[in-house]
């Protein structure tokens, strides 16, 4: 009852402002939840970012290092090395990624995989 | 004449704007990677000021590649090259004499545990081939380094080493490069950052305002993690057999040998080691795990400021005193 009281006893100009402010409660509400964007993948080769792109798009690419060419594969929102030249293999044996903050390497042939984004995974870093 | 109405929202207009300018600054992570001593090395920044993390970082790892080029064995020009070339006295810089110094010590303490000169028994196992195979038990006899004959000989800044024995520094050296960058980083005056150099962590304060949360890898499921814990302030290392190792009829040949037979040890999975600085850390999760379970965690609990936690070879876990209670199992 004193809500509609205080109403009717606004002006057009109060209710303008009103609408303003319901205007920029929304907005900045709206452009929060745009910076929470899912996870994207950024990958380097010999230290420089060659490629950046969401989780979401299954994908292969083919990136070149110093011992030739390695295949990053995207499938179901996973990222895994499916070939590599390097002797020992490593980077393929690592698995999928798919965490933020995750990484994924081919140290003789220069390739990081690097997931960003938000994503909670329990831990700020890994000891191994 | 005003309306009270308008007044009232005109005052909430004027506080929000108020809250929205007293905001502090946003905080935001820097996370960049580089590869150095062959390995994916990761340092984080925590701040107000990006540019100024940036910078801090990159410097960062200019320390860590000035580390690489002086304790690579892979670099013709390396101090350790010149030494593994000599037996004669060379002089040493400081960076050097302090880590061969760290070495000695924590090989005395450990009882020959952690030893510098593996080069040659590193190099005949050679872990980096496409194939590699498991030397025969001659082979190995013939390059072992003798336990009672010093590696090298210290005097002032001048080193001497043994003939018939290389240094590899592969135990220490990446542990003191994260610490050269962990002083880079408090130098340029920042007070939140990680730096991981494949394993070896090392950390400034805590991430913001909470402790950072340290993942302890599962040495026989990967992906998933054994143990968490909260550090700030501290370095942590751990030695496993999982991170490079190969099968040979059944059985596994990891790169953590036992000295005195030349063969992986048996005793562990893996070995974690908190310490305050990394290259300490990093000498002692080798030690421990060569030592095994028992002798390992008495080795740890000698040490002061340093914890530990051990996987048995049969997956038994136990964890020095001062850790206790600090673990969260997965």
């Amino acid at each position: 009852m004193a809500l509609k009281a205080l109403w009717v006893r606004t002006t057009r100009t109060d209710r303008y402002l009103i609408l303003l402010l319901v205007l920029v409660a929304f907005t900045s509400l709206f452009l929060s939840f745009g910076r929470t964007a899912g996870k994207q993948l950024v990958i380097y080769a010999d230290e420089k970012i060659v490629f950046t792109g969401p989780l979401t798009r299954d994908r292969l690419l083919e990136l070149q290092g110093p011992l030739g060419e390695t295949q990053v594969e995207i499938s179901a929102g996973q990222v895994r090395v499916v070939s590599s030249p390097c002797p020992r293999k490593i980077c393929i044996g690592m698995g999928s990624v798919w965490r933020s903050g995750d990484l994924l390497a081919c140290v003789p042939n220069r390739v990081v995989v690097r997931i960003e984004g938000e994503g909670k995974k329990g831990y700020d870093l890994l000891s191994r | 004449m005003l309306n009270r109405p308008l007044l009232l929202i005109a005052a909430l207009l004027l506080i929000l704007l108020l809250v929205w300018f007293q905001r502090p600054a946003p905080v935001t992570e820097v996370a960049r990677t580089a590869l150095i001593m062959g390995t994916l090395v990761e340092i984080k920044g925590v701040g107000q000021d990006q540019k100024h993390i940036n910078r801090a970082i990159s410097n960062a790892f200019t320390a860590m590649r000035k580390e690489e080029e002086r304790f690579s064995p892979q670099i013709e020009s390396s101090r350790l090259s010149l030494l593994n070339r000599t037996t004669a006295a060379v002089m040493v810089d400081p960076q050097m004499l302090e880590l061969l110094q760290l070495g000695q010590e924590i090989s005395r303490q450990s009882q020959g545990a952690f030893n510098l000169g593996l080069g040659r028994l590193k190099a005949l196992w050679n872990f980096e081939a496409e194939d590699p195979r498991v030397p025969t038990t001659a082979a190995i006899k013939a390059i072992l380094p003798d336990p009672d004959h010093e590696l090298v000989h210290i005097a002032g800044n001048r080193v001497t080493r043994s003939s018939g024995v290389q240094l590899d520094l592969g135990g220490i050296a990446k542990g003191y490069a994260v610490d050269q960058a962990l002083k880079v980083l408090r130098t340029a005056g920042i007070t939140s950052a990680s730096v991981n150099a494949g394993g070896d962590i090392g950390l400034l304060g805590g991430h913001g305002e909470r402790p950072w949360k340290i993942g302890i890898q599962h040495p026989r499921r990967p992906g998933e993690v054994l143990a968490t814990l909260e550090l700030r302030n501290q370095t942590i290392v751990t030695s496993g057999d999982y991170e490079r190792f190969f099968i040979q009829k059944g059985v596994r040949y990891h790169h953590l040998f036992d000295p005195q037979t030349g063969l992986p040890a048996r005793g562990c999975q893996s070995v974690s080691v908190i310490a305050p600085n990394a290259a300490e850390a990093d000498a002692l999760a080798t030690a421990a795990f060569v030592l095994g379970p028992q002798k390992g965690l008495e080795l740890l609990e000698q040490r002061p400021q340093v914890e530990g936690l051990i996987l048995a070879a049969d997956g038994t876990a136990s964890v020095t005193s001062g850790l206790k209670g600090r673990i969260q199992w997965r």
